[in-house]
């Protein structure tokens, strides 16, 4: 039986990653190990400067790049930094325990 | 000649690396050995303090065996963003081990010592020419700001160690450098495609990160050719996957495709990834665009104040409900005794472990209530003693406060260790992060051409 349902990302992609690209920035990678799944991801049009601007409740401007990659099957989203690296307020350093957000991420899926 | 070899010991010099793997990489006869010292991931008090992230017995081991190594072969030393933040002071401390090992090994040969620290006086003349633009502060860049800065250090490109490799440098130790061109610039300078070399750098430069699975302390191996390059980990048991390889292409990058770093960006657009063997990955397409205008990149830091820390556990129920209201009454105890944060003269922060001090304004989850809570008091000040007592005003409010619903009156914190006060230190924030225009790509990286042991 065909159906739709919505696939957690955490499901298809292999690597969900966050981690500081320079002092002013995080940046993050989801990476898939399958061809078929990724075109899939990309082609559904689920992941969009606009829902991770909604994950991380920070503006739209604040969202500098998201984009496929597609030669290592990859999504990459990159964000200004709430401070600089290391500033007052800081709470993470290296950038590399921001990805959480992103494991909820939900894609129509037809089996 | 057909191909270069490359070997990285391990991603980041300090680290340690596996010296099973290493001997096996060298016999893949390496044409140079290559080593990143250096980062801003560890923040900016290297920079601003000047402080190494490693104690200096770490960078010794590491160092020791590569230099043995190669010595031994006669090829190549390359070792960028000596130690830490590539500041002329921790070039220096590298200068001096490099000259320790060399003694105690008996080793003798040319060490050229590249410098990457900017006097202010040549950045606020370079400033006055035009406006730097910048790669994250905000507002224009003034001299100002180049005075509060206790260090500024540029990015080096390939040229600055092609021209000490031109002068015949077996050693070559140099202050701040992108971490690609470290492993670049032997290949540019053979004549080898500059888009494909830096790809190879960046993969190099983090050995084994790009390995499955992965571990920094692994080597890696590279090989550049004509219009290709292949990567393989020294250790037998791992391995490199497209997976691997592209994953870490993007690692730390901004944008996938456009990748700059001095003088042009490399274009990944067109990157092809191929698993070569079951150890090895083949990487094409890679291309580098020279900008028009050669830029590098500043990084400089700036003391803020002193830090100091207390670090608490809270298990009571009634106490953790209520936690925000409670630190925000210890705040006000603290105004009454320090004055408002807003004088300027402290900062102090919660940081409430269990409840969303990983990710504050990024947390989407806000309303979790934990078992317990891990409770850091972190204060900067002016001055240490300050902070410190700060700090312990902070922590001695909170250990004894009353609140609704309270059962017990003998302390509301649980402490780890004693001293319960932990003074830290300088505490830095990055006041520089832009990029300079260059006349030439070596006009703020001098060289200086040692002799070491009887050479």
């Amino acid at each position: 039986m065909v159906g739709t349902r919505l696939a957690k990302i955490i499901e298809l992609a292999k690597v969900i990653r966050s981690k500081n690209a320079g002092p002013f920035e995080i940046t993050f990678d989801i990476m898939f190990a399958d061809a078929g799944i990724y075109d899939k991801v990309k082609n559904s049009g689920v992941i969009t400067s606009k829902l991770i601007a909604r994950l991380y409740n920070i503006s739209h401007n604040e969202v500098l790049v998201c984009r496929p990659y597609d030669p290592a099957q990859a999504f990459k989203i990159t964000i200004r930094r709430p401070t600089a690296s290391g500033d007052l307020m800081e709470s993470d350093v290296y950038g590399c325990q921001q990805h959480m957000p992103l494991t909820t991420i939900e894609v129509p899926w037809e089996e | 000649m057909d191909e270069i070899v490359g070997l990285a010991p391990s991603g980041s010099l300090g680290s340690g690396y596996n010296v099973e793997s290493f001997n096996r990489a060298l016999d893949a006869n390496p044409d140079f050995i290559g080593q990143d010292a250096g980062s801003t991931d560890m923040g900016p008090t290297h920079l601003g303090d000047g402080v190494l992230f490693f104690p200096e017995s770490s960078y010794r081991h590491d160092l020791s065996l590569m230099l043995n190594a190669a010595r031994e072969r006669e090829i190549p030393l390359l070792v960028g963003s000596c130690i830490t933040a590539g500041t002329r002071g921790q070039l220096g401390q590298a200068v001096a081990m490099v000259k320790d090992l060399a003694r105690e090994a008996g080793h003798s040969f040319k060490m050229a010592v590249i410098d990457a620290e900017l006097d202010k006086d040549y950045l606020k003349k370079r400033l006055a020419d035009g406006a730097f633009q910048s790669l994250g502060p905000e507002g224009e860049l003034t001299p100002a700001d180049i005075d509060r800065s206790s260090h500024i250090v540029a990015q080096m490109g390939v040229e600055p160690f092609i021209r000490a490799l031109e002068a015949g440098a077996d050693v070559i130790i140099a202050g701040r450098a992108c971490d690609d061109v470290i492993f670049a610039a032997l290949p540019v300078m053979k004549g080898f495609d500059k888009g494909l070399s830096l790809h190879m750098g960046k993969i190099l430069e983090c050995a084994g990160l790009s390995a499955s699975p992965i571990d920094l302390q692994e080597p890696l191996i590279g090989r550049i050719r004509d219009d290709h390059f292949v990567v393989e980990p020294g250790n037998a048991d791992l391995r490199c996957t497209t997976v691997s390889v592209a994953s870490h292409s993007l690692y730390e990058r901004t944008d996938p495709c456009i990748q700059p770093g001095p003088g042009g960006v490399n274009d990944l657009s067109e990157t092809v990834f191929e698993q070569l063997d079951e150890r090895s990955v083949k990487v094409s397409g890679s291309r580098f665009i020279s900008d028009s205008v050669y830029k590098v990149k500043l990084e400089g830091a700036e003391v803020i104040g002193y830090r100091s820390i207390v670090m608490s556990g809270i298990r009571d129920a009634i106490m953790i409900s209520q936690i925000d209201d409670i630190l925000e009454e210890a705040r006000e105890r603290v105004r009454l005794r320090f004055g408002a944060v807003d004088d300027g003269e402290y900062h102090l922060d919660f940081h409430i472990y269990g409840k969303n001090a990983v990710m504050r304004m990024l947390e989407p989850e806000t309303d979790h209530v934990p078992l317990e809570i891990g409770l850091l008091i972190n204060v900067v000040a002016k001055t240490q003693d300050l902070a410190n007592a700060v700090a312990m005003h902070a922590r001695g409010t909170l250990g004894h406060t009353s609140y609704p619903g309270i059962i017990t009156t003998a302390g509301n914190l649980a402490f780890p260790f004693s001293p319960f006060n932990v003074p830290v230190g300088p505490a830095c924030r990055f006041s520089l992060y832009h990029l300079m225009p260059l006349d030439d790509p070596c006009e703020c990286f001098p060289m200086e051409m040692i002799t070491v042991g009887g050479a």
